[in-house]
């Protein structure tokens, strides 16, 4: 790191620079996260009053933290979350880094319209694109049972049981790689070509150079998608939300978000909800550290 | 809403907000002109096709209450959205809910009391549907529209098939082996996970009593004899592959009814409107036959769905909105245009109406149409009480039957699962429950 | 590519990576050549005819689509661009002052404020929806546009990014020169830092403008009216209502290809100034 300006250092600048950040982060990040903290405690507890009584808003301590961890279905949340994100997460980054390759490999043809048709599917909203799936899953509308029912194999079971978890997976894969992909390949872009040259004077093949040189030079990109695609993992909602009227597979808390989500919409328990997100929200912290120490702080490590 | 506080983020953004001021002016009726401020502006949350309509008729002829209207979706995102803009203070002054979501949005606190200005509508409906919005003397919304429960059938297919539409569940049963048989592709019809209050009504048929309060203190029965008699009705109708188990009205659901391989769904007098949007090229082929009985001879039925315009407690201009409900469910300008939109009105006059009106489209060469549903809204099972937590109940429902017709496991043990979740969520609240 | 010249490889080493290549565009462009040709047919032929066939129906789709709800669909797509173009712009101005702050400045709370961003990147954005709708309603705001603009306006990896582009493209003997000069900071950040950091901007705003415009969590809950919906809610709301007016399914078919479309064509025509080495160029650290 360079060194700083002395001479400014009682500078008011910096903090006139950072302030609109800084209040914007109090305003929508740090104080929602306190106020979820002081819900979590909260619960609506019946009180006089009114035909069947009212609820109100009293000081439950830990109660909505135990029923959170003892709810089984949060932990079948995670379960359901676990099976799709080891379907969807090395799919992503193993297309994305093979397209990676393939579009950095010299003999390889239609780059550009490659590059761009991959990464089209990074415009289309998520709503949108389960949409879009949602109607190729339905046996009625879809191309490809449509296929195998005129090839006398029936329809393709995509929304039944087994299929749901593919099915979902498939819609992230689409909706992620291209982004993947285009981070790995600038990354890839970014190596000196000298290096291909020392190997393939000494009889390196194409593949050879790609494990051993381009991968492990890319490696830091492959950690940071591959964060990325954890916490995005960990945070669907809006595909499930999505395809659940179209199928019995998926219930109102497939997904932790969305068990939150039904805890606070529909069952009115916005205490519970705010554990659930305080847990969740804490996992995800965990789960990021913990996966950055691993790597040895290769993503994120440029600041001192 | 709030002009006030929405004015400044509107006016910001440039946009001419041309809101009527909210004056703190509360008239007793519309038809006194307030002096000095102008038209009292309501916001108003309703789902449903007439409503645009009713709304603008109301606006007409009140010149002193102007309603903006809002459709933020179902009763299930109305009831969630209402329940966290109430907590939020910027609640709409009006919203139209279930009949069975009144309780649990009493108990939130979110519903005002409107008796004070109802003496004048009461009798405007029949005492069994007064009682679903009025509670302990209080009353809690004004009756929009109700939904007996009927069966609705293609007829052009029964005659086809050559079957008629059973009286009696044994019956039914029969007929949904005889489609099998004669249409191998074809079901009589399906069975739906998330439907809640279809199934509460089959049981409410059958005798079941799903929640009961007295003197605070409540009785949960979903999980009773009758309930899990009827559960074990249809898992029999489904493993036996009489009746398919598949979510409603899904692109699959509506493409398989438009080829005529569903041939009836016991719902409500509300279907046949449902079922046109769904198949207007079968308009003219349906019809409606009274529910099927448990026992041969009866006729007494649920209701299924149906909505009360209610008042929110956080409302500044209960009054007007009260009489705004009112004008909603009791003018002849308004029930014409909910007949029209194939909604069955609440109240006797709107009933009447319908009756005298040409039946829907779907059912448009039906003669007896209106004798069929006059006979089923009269002969509706009275005092049906709703617990504090449906939306619960629905929720752990949709899920457990959900879950039983995924993994094959009785639909009563689905039933008793969901009876523990409300049992258990009612006294985590702090409501006494005796029993089970 | 700087090695083709002189060492190409064989026949078989091109066709393959080429093949592969096409069928990975064939998988991304199924779906949006589906939504293309779904939305020319008509609510019957939807379900009636083979999927990938043409329909008659295009022009009454687009026709019900821009009538629906007196124009409901236009207003949406103007609340998206509103959402994600003021939003993303303002979100970047304030993502680059912070950035280059903490790349260019030694100050008390610069490294607790670094790894509070840092822990905000990490943070799920959803889990936080809710709290924020409750301290919107706080203050009054929920319901309104400033309840979806607001919380979009910070960015943690935004800055991150800003000041990982700060670092490695304003030299500090530049700002040391200017400094002697006699610049103000002010003006060193006006005139040096921020024509330096455009580049960097842009990537950051077409990340913030993609990502506000699928969002979707947050304005469901903040938004009831459905007059201040972007498109995606208001396409979810379409789809939601489709299960008993099914001509609404046509509406959201053809609302969703007419949403992705200028989208497309946005991404295609910016996809020149995007510096997505700079995510990964943050890494070598």
């Amino acid at each position: 790191m360079t060194a700083m300006p002395r001479a400014d250092r009682r500078s008011r600048a910096p903090y006139l620079f950072v302030a609109p950040a800084v209040l914007l982060f109090l305003a929508f990040l740090a104080i929602p996260i306190c106020y979820a903290i002081y819900l979590s405690v909260r619960g609506l507890r019946l009180t006089g009053g009114g035909v069947f009584g009212t609820r109100e808003e009293v000081f439950v301590g830990l109660d909505n933290y135990v029923r959170t961890l003892t709810d089984p279905e949060f932990f079948a949340g995670f379960g359901r979350l676990a099976l799709y994100g080891l379907i969807s997460v090395p799919l992503t980054l193993g297309l994305a880094l093979l397209f990676a390759l393939l579009l950095d490999h010299a003999g390889t043809r239609a780059k550009r319209f490659s590059r761009t048709a991959i990464f089209i599917p990074y415009a289309v909203p998520g709503v949108t694109a389960s949409l879009l799936w949602g109607f190729m899953y339905l046996p009625s509308t879809s191309p490809f049972s449509y296929l195998t029912q005129e090839l006398g194999l029936g329809e393709i079971p995509f929304l039944g049981p087994g299929g749901i978890y593919p099915s979902l997976a498939n819609i992230a894969v689409w909706g992620s790689v291209g982004f993947n992909m285009i981070i790995i390949f600038t990354s890839l872009r970014g190596i000196p070509a000298e290096l291909y040259h020392a190997a393939r004077i000494d009889g390196a093949s194409e593949w050879q150079i790609a494990w051993r040189i381009k991968i492990p030079l890319v490696a830091p990109a492959l950690v940071l998608t591959g964060l990325f695609a954890l916490i995005g993992t960990l945070q669907v909602y809006g595909e499930p939300t999505t395809l659940k009227p179209m199928t019995t597979e998926i219930s109102q808390s497939w997904v932790p978000l969305m068990n939150i989500y039904r805890n606070a919409f529909t069952r009115d328990d916005l205490p519970l909800a705010s554990a659930a997100s305080v847990l969740l929200a804490a996992g995800t912290l965990l789960i990021s550290v913990v996966l950055l120490k691993v790597t040895q702080k290769r993503a994120f490590g440029g600041m001192q | 809403m709030r002009i006030t506080r929405l004015g400044g983020s509107i006016a910001v953004l440039g946009m001419t907000a041309v809101l009527a001021a909210c004056s703190s002016g509360t008239p007793g009726s519309t038809d006194t002109p307030t002096a000095n401020t102008g038209p009292v502006a309501l916001e108003f949350w309703c789902w449903g096709t007439s409503q645009k309509a009713k709304v603008e008729a109301f606006n007409k002829a009140h010149p002193n209450v102007q309603v903006n209207h809002t459709d933020v979706g179902g009763d299930r995102d109305t009831a969630a959205k209402l329940l966290t803009a109430n907590r939020a203070g910027n609640a709409p002054d009006a919203a139209c809910l279930e009949y069975e979501t009144l309780p649990s949005m009493i108990v939130a606190g979110a519903l005002a009391d409107i008796s004070a200005h109802t003496g004048d509508v009461k009798d405007a409906f029949s005492p069994e549907v007064w009682d679903l919005t009025s509670f302990d003397g209080a009353v809690y919304g004004v009756p929009q529209d109700v939904g007996p429960m009927v069966l609705v059938y293609n007829k052009k297919r029964f005659q086809e098939l050559k079957i008629e539409p059973p009286a009696t569940w044994q019956d039914f049963a029969k007929v949904a082996a005889d489609v099998r048989k004669k249409d191998p592709e074809a079901y009589l019809t399906t069975f739906a996970p998330a439907e809640f209050g279809n199934f509460a009504g089959l049981a409410q048929q059958a005798g079941a009593s799903w929640w009961q309060v007295q003197d605070q203190t409540w009785t949960v029965g979903i999980a009773d004899q009758t309930s899990h008699e009827v559960a074990d009705y249809w898992q029999g109708l489904i493993d036996k592959d009489l009746v398919k188990a598949q979510p409603l009205l899904t692109p699959e659901w509506n493409n398989q009814l438009n080829k005529g391989k569903i041939l009836a769904w016991p719902s409500a007098l509300w279907a046949p409107g449902v079922l046109y949007g769904v198949a207007e090229k079968q308009a003219g082929d349906w019809a409606i036959a009274p529910l099927p009985q448990w026992k041969e001879g009866d006729d007494r039925v649920a209701f299924q769905g149906g909505s009360a315009l209610t008042v929110t407690k956080t409302s500044k201009n209960a009054a007007a909105a009260a009489t705004f409900a009112k004008w909603m469910n009791t003018d002849k300008a308004a029930y014409d245009l909910q007949i029209e939109m194939g909604e069955y009105p609440a109240s006797l006059a709107g009933q009447q109406a319908a009756g005298d009106s040409p039946p829907p489209k779907l059912t448009a060469n039906q003669k007896d149409y209106w004798d069929v549903a006059t006979k089923a809204a009269q002969r509706t099972i009275p005092h049906i009480s709703w617990g504090p937590n449906v939306s619960t109940a629905k929720s752990a429902y949709e899920d457990a039957v959900s879950a039983a017709l995924r993994d094959r496991t009785p639909l009563r043990d689905a039933l008793t699962k969901t009876h523990n979740l409300v049992v258990e969520d009612m006294k985590t609240t702090g409501f006494k429950v005796t029993g089970p | 590519m700087s090695a083709a010249g002189h060492l190409l490889p064989h026949r078989r080493g091109r066709i393959l990576p080429t093949l592969v290549l096409l069928i990975g565009s064939l998988y991304c462009l199924v779906p949006v050549a589906w939504v293309l040709v779904a939305s020319t047919k008509s609510s019957g032929e939807l379900f009636s005819t083979f999927t990938f066939a043409p329909g008659t129906g295009l022009l009454d789709n687009l026709r019900d689509l821009f009538s629906y709800g007196d124009g409901l669909y236009l207003r949406w797509t103007a609340n998206s661009a509103l959402y994600a173009v003021a939003g993303s712009a303002f979100s970047t101005l304030i993502s680059t002052l912070a950035g280059y702050a903490m790349a260019k400045y030694e100050f008390r709370g610069r490294n607790i404020l670094f790894y509070a961003i840092l822990a905000g990147v990490l943070v799920p954005g959803m889990t936080l929806a809710i709290p924020q709708y409750l301290i919107m309603s706080e203050i009054d705001l929920v319901g309104g546009y400033w309840s979806v603009l607001l919380p979009g306006l910070i960015s943690p990896f935004g800055i991150y990014l800003a000041r990982v582009y700060a670092m490695s493209s304003v030299p500090d003997a530049t700002i040391e020169a200017a400094r002697i000069d006699g610049a103000s900071e002010y003006r060193i950040f006006g005139s040096i830092g921020l024509p330096m950091m455009i580049p960097g901007m842009v990537t950051i705003f077409l990340l913030q403008f993609v990502g506000t415009w699928n969002n979707f969590l947050l304005p469901y809950i903040m938004l009831s009216d459905e007059n201040k919906f972007p498109i995606t809610v208001g396409l979810y709301t379409l789809l939601n209502k489709g299960s008993s007016q099914p001509a609404l399914y046509g509406i959201a078919i053809v609302g969703a290809a007419v949403s992705v479309l200028p989208l497309i064509a946005l991404l295609l025509f910016l996809q020149r100034f995007w510096r997505l080495d700079l995510l990964s160029g943050g890494l070598k650290g």
